[in-house]
């Protein structure tokens, strides 16, 4: 759930998502879910001459169980935050 | 969920081997199982333009979807697909 | 349209399964359930390099090991005249406005209709 938080945070920034075929789409967050699936908007592949088939694509739904990485904007993900809160996840856990 | 904007559009269907299927979105559930209406598939080559194999009504599981992308009508009808040449996506790895 | 609603509308229809190790298994849809595990009469088996053929009374398919199905393209506009026919029959038997019990899913949890 922390990572899926993290995504709904960056709605409307531009990410970069490689997907596990080593297809890489640039495009604006628009929506995740739990299952982390995304959606993005106005989306550029990368090497597009390699990769013609998405060529009237302009946006598209990714799904999760195929992303490798995704590629967030620096400025926009409060690392500090972020590791408070996996510690505290990471200790309720323990307790449980 | 995210794909409701796609009802009854046509959009680009890649599935997890690789396959290139062009289709209208019926319709799709939670686990992201998609029905897709008179849908076509697109073979890519290096060597010759792109083949496209009518299917007609298809359902396919979840598991096998890798991405789903709305295409634009007008930029669609403008290509001529007899002078694509590409590879064929490859497909999923896991590992 | 539910995946699930056009295949459990599919019964007795012929269709082609094609399994995620590449066989396909051609028949009629006996019965189908949420996980989409399947039953099939008479059924012709293909092996996936297509070059080896059963013919079985009756097969059971585990859901999980199912690539994709292809059912006759006349199967959706049957299934959406079914669905519309149903929901003139509930709409005029209530009769004008209804309350807030119209249009709730029949009984699925998260899954919508469109």
């Amino acid at each position: 759930m922390l990572i899926f938080s993290v995504f709904k945070t960056l709605t409307d920034q531009t990410v970069t998502v490689e997907l596990k075929n080593d297809l890489s789409i640039t495009g604006v967050l628009k929506s995740v879910d739990q299952f982390l699936n995304i959606r993005l908007d106005n989306i550029k592949v990368a090497d597009e001459g390699r990769h013609p088939h998405m060529m009237a694509v302009k946006n598209c739904f990714i799904r999760g169980s195929v992303v490798r990485y995704v590629q967030l904007p620096a400025e926009h993900v409060d690392t500090q935050l972020l590791e408070d809160a996996t510690r505290r996840d990471a200790m309720n856990q323990v307790k449980r | 969920m995210s794909l409701q904007g796609y009802t009854d559009r046509r959009v680009l269907l890649v599935l997890q081997d690789g396959r290139a299927i062009v289709g209208v979105l019926v319709g799709f559930d939670q686990k992201s199982n998609i029905v897709l209406s008179d849908c076509k598939e697109r073979v890519y080559s290096a060597d010759e333009g792109v083949e496209e194999i009518p299917l007609g009504l298809y359902l396919v599981k979840g598991e096998m979807v890798c991405l789903i992308g709305e295409i634009d009508e007008a930029i669609d009808s403008s290509a001529d697909l007899s002078t694509i040449r590409a590879e064929p996506i490859p497909p999923i790895r896991y590992g | 349209m539910l995946p699930l609603s056009l295949l459990t509308a599919a019964q007795n229809k012929p269709m082609l399964v094609e399994l995620k190790n590449g066989e396909t298994l051609n028949g009629l849809l006996i019965n189908c359930d949420n996980f989409m595990n399947i039953t099939l009469r008479e059924v012709y088996q293909t092996n996936p390099d297509g070059d080896r053929f059963w013919k079985l009374k009756e097969c059971y398919i585990r859901g999980s090991t199912i690539k994709y199905l292809r059912v006759p393209d006349n199967l959706l506009d049957a299934v959406k005249d079914e669905q519309n026919r149903t929901r003139d029959a509930n709409r005029s038997s209530r009769g004008g406005h209804t309350g807030p019990g119209r249009g709730a899913p029949r009984g699925g949890n998260f899954l919508h209709t469109i």
